[in-house]
């Protein structure tokens, strides 16, 4: 479970990222955050694994205050929540079973890792998770080879090959196309589902958000404006949180191809 | 990795397999021939730094400062030598250029053209200063031939190459308007090469200016002629300063130099 | 610039606004000036000046001619340390690069003062010029191949690690920020996510170095840091113009074939 207590985040230029937010995230679910760009979307999303560390409240993630953890606390933190980005970020020269097997680096040594010497467990889970994502036959080629939707496919298996509790997504289809977008969003859900990993998405697309999640936060400004079941959104709540109406730019649209 | 839980990986090609070898075996065999070739003895090293040290390195951080005055004309002498050299060789580099430039001559004389001008550029400047002071003297004029020369090469190379690179489409456009070769090279080419060739001349005067301070130590004129005299005499105060005017003249250019060129390009 | 004179230049407008022209005047002239003066004060100190030491030259060339091919087995080995302190000084220089760089590069080294002492460091070293500090070496460690040695691998030190520092400022910072997310410590994080990206470019830089150490160690024996240099230093103080001759085109040779292969390694590998 995540639990957001007041928390606040002013950057070190005084913009404020998030402005006392409380917000409870429970063991499964699927919740999509929605908001214009500069929202504080992905400053929510970042303070779980710390990669913006908020300056006031408390954070905590299976009862702990992860606001405090530094180090090696922070990296065991770090093990349990995969992360997929926006860009992919994987190592465009690197090979695609070796980008997949960094997912294991918290849980692997220095040594063995920098050695290449992976468990034979982690090396056949690595496959199974690119089975998983129907990428396995690309498993020795460079990640730069392949096209966006297949690099974040990859990324994909390395957050699963991670065996994370908790996986965040930083906007993971806003460089895609809408058919490649909605199978991307497929698998994560179809992940939430499966393996009981609770998953947080950044979206701004609005159709997205309403055909995948169980629960939306809307932010704007830094503020949870809104937070509820997908029963109860409508389209003037998106229009509040946005804070103007909707266009067309705010939807990805795809869906039937499906 | 296991073979029982991956797919076999794609076979390299019979090319890459040798390729790889051979170069693993080259660079094995290159090491193996250094190390059982060199011959440095460890003891009579050793022995003389533990005699030595205290002896030179205090020594080189406490300036002669007596010396500061032969020290500054010398290294005055150093950057004239440097400038005279650097200069020369920006002006002969530019028609040099223009014939080692594919798109001005042709395939052939353009490929031999950049050729002959690398390898001058392997030439170190030290040995054209021997050969340039038998003929002159051991003098400064021999040290500024030296730069010359050794820079007409690598300037006239990275010229050509500039000259290689510029927006054809302009040329065209001149000829189709009427433009004799002359009006091009003047409207069409120079104005577009200009800044670049500055530029790289700049550059080429901050390497000089490092290499000419290091010309007298084969008698070639400028601050080396110091170097050699307070080694021999083993005046490491005096070194100490030689050595802070080099990094204080060499930092100051390359600071101006850079913010020149930032400015040109 | 007065006003009268902005009014004048818009009635008639000129090619060039009339203050770079007075800018690019005034530089011309000064470099100009600075170029008589150097060339003078230089020329002076020849017998007899600029246009006699000319004419010498045809003559003095002429003496170095035909060059002496036979001693050619006894250069050899010289030019043979020559090449090998290169490589020594090289590889010891590639190894210590990395740490430096990596210190030198700010997306990686956020400790500040860290950096900024590593830059100054590394920025001072590059400034010494290689036979200065085989100079002092061979003052601290005698006449040999070990103060060249150490004199490359410092000098090489400073080009190496401001090449290799400023391609890890450029890397893409994105798969970093995904190993550190998944919690991945310092030491993998460079590994796996900056150590692929940078390869072939450490690997280019290292020959690249490795032609500069060439031509650089050829020079070291002139000061007595071993190697070939020394040769030809005994030679020309002979007067045995034909052999010093030999010594420079095996030189030139070596250095050629050398830049030519390492040219076409880095090609292939970038």
């Amino acid at each position: 479970m995540i639990e957001f207590k007041n928390v606040g985040l002013v950057y070190p230029n005084g913009t404020e990222g998030l402005k006392n937010v409380n917000v409870k995230i429970n063991d499964g679910e699927f919740v999509v955050i929605v908001g214009l760009s500069g929202a504080g979307k992905s400053t929510f999303i970042r303070s779980i694994n710390r990669l913006v560390t908020p300056t006031s409240g408390e954070l905590l993630v299976d009862g702990e205050n992860i606001l405090e953890h530094k180090g090696k606390n922070l990296r065991i933190l770090r093990t349990k929540i995969g992360m997929i980005f926006q860009n992919y970020n994987l190592v465009r020269r690197s090979n695609v079973l070796k980008n997949v097997l960094a997912g294991r680096l918290g849980h692997v040594g220095t040594f063995r890792s920098i050695l290449n010497l992976y468990p034979k467990e982690d090396v056949a889970l690595a496959y199974e998770n690119l089975k998983r994502v129907n990428i396995a036959d690309k498993l020795y080629n460079r990640a730069d080879e392949l096209s966006g939707g297949q690099q974040q496919r990859v990324s994909i298996a390395r957050v699963l090959t991670q065996q994370p509790k908790y996986i965040l997504a930083d906007e993971p289809v806003a460089s895609l196309d809408p058919p490649t977008s909605h199978q991307v969003m497929t698998y994560l859900r179809k992940i939430n589902k499966t393996d009981k990993i609770t998953t947080i998405v950044n979206l701004h697309f609005i159709d997205m958000a309403m055909e995948y999640a169980d629960r939306i936060i809307g932010m704007r400004a830094g503020e949870v404006v809104f937070d509820g079941p997908v029963s109860e959104v409508t389209d003037e709540t998106f229009e509040e949180i946005y804070g103007r109406t909707i266009r067309e730019d705010d939807l990805r649209g795809g869906a039937s191809d499906q | 990795m296991d073979k029982n839980i991956l797919p076999p990986k794609p076979k390299k090609s019979l090319y890459k397999k040798i390729k790889y070898t051979l170069i693993t075996l080259a660079v094995i065999g290159i090491y193996v021939w250094t190390f059982l070739g060199i011959d440095i003895n460890w003891g009579r090293a050793i022995e003389r730094v533990i005699n030595n040290f205290g002896n030179i390195i205090p020594k080189l951080f406490s300036p002669d400062w007596a010396a500061s005055g032969e020290v500054a004309s010398m290294m005055m002498e150093t950057i004239f030598i440097a400038f005279a050299g650097t200069l020369m060789a920006s002006i002969l580099a530019v028609p040099l250029g223009f014939i080692a430039a594919k798109n001005v001559t042709n395939r052939f004389v353009g490929t031999l053209g950049k050729w002959v001008l690398s390898a001058n550029r392997s030439f170190p400047e030290l040995i054209l200063a021997i050969l340039f002071i038998v003929a002159v003297g051991p003098n400064a004029f021999a040290g500024v031939l030296a730069i010359a020369i050794h820079s007409t090469g690598m300037l006239g190379k990275l010229y050509a190459e500039v000259i290689e690179s510029i927006d054809m489409d302009i040329i065209e456009a001149m000829e189709s308007s009427g433009a004799n070769k002359i009006q091009i090279l003047f409207f069409g080419v120079i104005p577009q090469v200009i800044p670049e060739f500055l530029s790289y001349a700049i550059y080429r005067f901050e390497i000089d200016i490092r290499a000419s301070s290091v010309l007298g130590i084969v008698g070639a004129g400028g601050i080396g002629t110091m170097i050699i005299f307070a080694s021999m005499n083993r005046n490491w105060n005096e070194m100490g300063l030689i050595l802070l005017a080099i990094i204080i003249v060499v930092t100051i250019i390359d600071m101006i130099s850079s913010r020149i060129r930032r400015k040109l390009v | 610039m007065s006003k009268e004179m902005i009014s004048k230049k818009s009635k008639s407008p000129n090619l060039y606004p009339r203050k770079t022209k007075v800018q690019v005047t005034i530089i011309f002239a000064l470099v100009l000036a600075m170029y008589v003066y150097s060339i003078n004060f230089t020329a002076g100190q020849t017998n007899g000046g600029f246009a006699n030491s000319l004419s010498n030259m045809g003559e003095v060339i002429k003496k170095f001619f035909p060059p002496n091919w036979s001693i050619l087995p006894a250069i050899w080995e010289p030019m043979a340390t020559t090449i090998q302190m290169a490589v020594i000084a090289t590889t010891v220089a590639a190894l210590l690069t990395i740490p430096l760089a990596l210190l030198s590069a700010h997306n990686i080294t956020t400790i500040k003062p860290l950096y900024y002492i590593t830059r100054i460091s590394l920025n001072i070293l590059r400034t010494i010029p290689d036979l200065v500090l085989a100079v002092i070496f061979v003052g601290l460690f005698g006449v040999g191949v070990f103060p060249g040695i150490l004199a490359l691998i410092i000098f090489s030190l400073g080009i190496l690690a401001k090449l290799f520092g400023e391609t890890v400022e450029a890397v893409d910072m994105d798969p970093l920020e995904a190993m550190r997310a998944s919690g991945a410590n310092i030491f993998q994080v460079i590994y796996y996510g900056l150590v692929p990206q940078v390869l072939p470019q450490f690997t280019s830089f290292v020959l690249y170095v490795f032609e500069i150490n060439i031509r650089a160690s050829v020079v070291l024996g002139l000061v007595g840091a071993g190697g070939i240099g020394l040769t030809l230093d005994r030679e020309l103080n002979f007067y045995n113009y034909p052999n010093a001759m030999m010594v420079i085109i095996l030189i030139f040779v070596v250095v050629i074939i050398i830049e030519f292969i390492s040219t076409k390694i880095r090609e292939a590998l970038i």
